[in-house]
């Protein structure tokens, strides 16, 4: 007997369907059928971040989130922030401060940041040294990190401001 | 992991007619972030996976009533730890939250789905043990309540059956104690806990009236320290520091009642002493805090 199902959501703002079995996990599916790059499996414990996707407007581990719970739901990935000509500000503000050495961590980086500044528009380094826990960078760039979401709140709010 | 069936009951009636009684291989699935490790190391391989996430609502939202508060087990620890009034009439659980793994997983992880996983390294059943909390058990035959403190049997084991779900926990409200969880981590800030430890006391002046106090992750399962808590339950304490004497004869007392366990974040010896330690500041952190807190 075949556990095989469709399932349909909306991914990176585009309507897709695929087949998925019961125990594919969303990570799998995203980079296998759908060729999504963006999101790395590297703990498989829900440690590291590297797996990060956004799931109707929540942040999870990609690899502990089974595909059939995305069923509906809208999924995005560092691929829907900014486009290859127009980055998005938290996306600068980490080329500028130096915010990553290989890159592997860094969309899981990026769109965690991107939650945080959406609660905490102006975060304290304890804010961001908290959100950004579950989150690891082998290459260790973290006080550029920490730069980095400092300069893209700075970056957010100016251009929120009224002219 | 191993192929599975996966089911979306929409309702209770159709899930306690997926749930098997007997076999241990069929399961409620909630937010499964534990439930995904344990099956991506094999040491689950389910048959049956019946997701919970489509059953009627009476499973999820936090509700305030008559003293208490009933969290529904498709609670989210992010929807617990964003409420502002989790936060105002149980603070020590908004506190724990900054403790518990990170948010991707808080925003994903169940109230329920985290007391039925039954891991004595888990923190948050010691808070609800500390704060007197009591689930709410339903099954083809009914309602009972059960008291956090009375789930566990042993090593990832509840006294639930298998076609028995946790539908809520209802955790009275007590503005005059006040509750404190110490998580103690041998590693790193964010590793599993080698103890958890979790004290809730009620003070009348410099007389600790009463006191719930249970400890896990040192532990076969989250317990309750019944015998430290008579030791602390009539002493008088100074109203600047709780007595070295006294929390002592606590620390004996808690000791002497649990059987302690070595895992790969400390021997039993080392616990032991952790908890001693442990057991010592967490009391007099309490009994400094504010009533509510």
């Amino acid at each position: 007997m075949s556990n095989t199902r469709t399932i349909r959501f909306t991914l990176n703002g585009a309507p897709v369907k695929t087949d998925v079995e019961p125990h594919e996990t969303l990570v799998d599916v995203l980079r296998q059928r759908f060729n999504i790059g963006g999101v790395r499996e590297s703990c498989g414990q829900g440690l590291c971040g590297c797996c990060t996707a956004i799931v109707d407007g929540i942040a999870v581990s990609s690899c502990l989130f089974l595909a059939m719970f995305a069923d509906g739901t809208a999924v995005d990935t560092i691929e829907h922030l900014g486009s290859s000509h127009r980055l998005d500000p938290i996306q600068e503000a980490f080329i500028e401060a130096g915010a990553l050495q290989c890159g592997f961590c860094t969309p899981g980086f990026i769109l965690m940041t991107k939650q945080l500044l959406d609660i905490h528009p102006v975060p304290s380094d304890d804010d961001i040294r908290h959100y950004l826990a579950g989150n690891l960078c082998r290459c260790s760039a973290y006080p550029e990190i920490l730069a980095a979401v400092k300069l893209a709140a700075r970056r957010r709010n100016s251009a929120a401001e009224p002219a | 992991m191993t192929s599975f069936e996966l089911v979306e009951p929409r309702s209770l009636e159709e899930t306690f007619a997926l749930l098997d009684r007997d076999d241990p291989a069929v399961r409620p699935i909630a937010g499964g972030t534990a439930l995904m490790l344990m099956m991506k190391s094999g040491l689950f391989s389910p048959l049956r996976l019946i997701s919970l996430r489509r059953v009627e609502p009476r499973l999820a939202g936090i509700a305030f009533a008559d003293g208490s508060v009933r969290i529904g087990a498709m609670t989210t620890f992010a929807a617990l730890e964003h409420s502002p009034e989790i936060r105002r009439h149980l603070p020590v659980v908004t506190r724990t939250m900054r403790t518990l793994a990170n948010p991707r997983v808080r925003n994903v992880a169940t109230v329920g789905g985290n007391l039925a996983h039954a891991d004595t390294h888990l923190d948050l059943p010691l808070v609800w043990i500390a704060l007197g909390a009591q689930a709410v058990v339903v099954s083809p035959r009914g309602e009972r309540i059960v008291a956090v403190e009375d789930l566990y049997r042993g090593y990832y084991e509840t006294v639930l059956h298998h076609d028995e779900l946790i539908a809520a926990l209802h955790v009275p409200l007590r503005p005059t104690w006040r509750s404190v969880y110490v998580k103690v981590t041998t590693r790193t800030a964010h590793d599993w806990p080698a103890l958890g430890i979790a004290v809730s006391l009620a003070r009348d002046g410099s007389i600790i009236r009463d006191a719930r106090i249970a400890v896990g992750a040192a532990t076969k399962k989250a317990t309750r320290l019944i015998q430290a808590e008579t030791v602390l339950r009539g002493a008088a304490i100074d109203a600047a520091a709780v007595d070295d004497a006294l929390l002592a004869r606590a620390g004996d007392a808690a000791i002497g009642e649990i059987s302690i366990e070595a895992d790969s974040r400390g021997s039993a010896s080392y616990k032991q002493h952790l908890l001693r330690v442990y057991l010592g500041r967490a009391v007099r952190a309490a009994a400094a805090a504010e009533p509510g807190a």
